[in-house]
């Protein structure tokens, strides 16, 4: 096997590891790329010949692997609703008390889970969107896979509360201290984060563009292959933060320098870190 | 290189109607697909990979295409791709439906 088509293939495939389909989808790939290079190298090509001429058949692949990563996304969701069929649009659960309650393929669209205590529950693969979460208790809830848009989770409870590969968009979080919440592989570009402290959280490969996180603080927080362009933490503060990039990829550098810090205040060990990937930290103050 | 483009765009939107007509032929693997598109477009027309599993994942999704494991020619398992009976009538109405558009085409350019 080719190692340098490996590692690019890899390189591609990384953010979405673990999704059936699109491991698949790179099986299929790596296969028919390798009986391609060993063609061309029996035509007599060298290394480096084939190696460009392979990796050129590929096209487009990013897109492919969205597509495939959201047919996914939606295929699960339509057979667990068959499979469970509950339908529990604007449904009102305020205040109720429900421990490790599974909500899996369920329709809850526009349903009030204001002040209720959901400790341990699950919403895999439901439809969520417009619910309200006000102040909630979701220590130990898992949102995956899932449609949360325009869904509010004010004064929430969030401890160890994993909200992976789930739609947000649309999403307020206001007025909470979340301990060790899971924000990966998730589109954040449209979500709203105001008046929060981030204890733990990772956001490890999600997309954050253009993102306003002024004002608020992170310690311990992973924001490790993110989508960072444009991101502005005015005023924040941030203690232990890891902002590492996948091996070459020349983009992820470029969005650290447009990450705005004016007025942040931050521990030596972040100034540091960011200071090696050329971040601006000509308002910074270390404390 | 222009022209080039064009003329690769307006064939692209023809990707699921030239898989279902290989399929339709023999079961075939990935490949050989990109590799008989290539072939026998006289390398006129190169499919991609990613074009090609874009529309693969979409015709089984719609179930014109099944897949299952086959032996590969260096030992390894090959993952071949079969049409489906709905699959063959996906394909006739695509070309009845590209007869009439040349058809109308051809008055029209």
């Amino acid at each position: 096997m080719n190692e340098k088509l490996h590692q690019y293939v890899n390189g591609v495939f990384a953010p979405y590891k673990g999704v059936k389909s699109v491991d698949e989808l790179q099986a299929d790939l790596l296969s028919d790329l390798q009986e391609r290079f060993n063609e061309l190298k029996k035509e007599g090509k060298d290394d480096e010949t084939a190696l460009e001429m392979t990796i050129d058949s590929i096209g487009d692949i990013e897109q492919t692997v969205q597509e495939v990563a959201n047919l996914t996304r939606s295929l699960e969701r339509q057979v667990l609703t068959n499979l469970s069929s509950s339908n529990l649009t604007n449904s009102d659960f305020a205040g109720v008390t429900a421990h490790k309650g599974k909500f899996a393929g369920s329709s809850l669209i526009g349903s009030d889970f204001s002040g209720s205590d959901l400790t341990g529950s699950t919403f895999k693969s439901s439809d969520v969107r417009d619910a309200n979460f006000n102040g909630a208790n979701l220590t130990d809830c898992t949102f995956s896979t899932l449609d949360l848009s325009n869904s509010t989770f004010n004064q929430s409870i969030l401890v160890r509360t994993v909200f992976s590969k789930s739609s947000l968009a649309g999403v307020t979080f206001r007025d909470i201290t979340m301990t060790d919440v899971k924000l990966t592989m998730t589109d954040l570009s449209k979500t709203t984060f105001e008046n929060c402290t981030f204890d733990g959280a990772d956001f490890t490969n999600s997309s954050l563009e253009g993102l306003n996180l002024d004002h608020q603080t992170f310690i311990g927080v992973k924001f490790d292959k993110a989508g960072l362009k444009d991101v502005t933490f005015r005023g924040a503060t941030l203690k232990n933060v890891s902002f590492k990039g996948p091996a070459l990829s020349k983009k992820f550098y470029r969005a650290i320098k447009t990450i705005c810090f004016d007025d942040a205040r931050m521990d030596k060990l972040t100034y540091a870190a960011l200071k090696g990937l050329e971040a601006d930290l000509s308002k910074v103050t270390v404390i | 290189m222009s022209e080039n483009k064009i003329t690769s765009d307006l064939l692209r939107g023809h990707t699921d109607t030239m898989i279902l007509r290989l399929l339709s032929e023999a079961d075939r693997y990935g490949y050989e697909i990109v590799k008989l598109i290539a072939e026998r477009s006289d390398g006129n027309y190169e499919l991609k990979e990613a074009t090609m599993y874009s529309s693969l994942r979409r015709l089984e999704a719609d179930g014109d295409v099944e897949w299952y494991w086959g032996d590969g020619s260096q030992g390894g398992r090959r993952k071949y791709f079969k049409i489906t009976e709905k699959g063959k009538e996906t394909h006739a109405s695509n070309i009845s439906n590209w007869e009439y558009a040349k058809r109308v085409l051809e008055k029209l350019l």
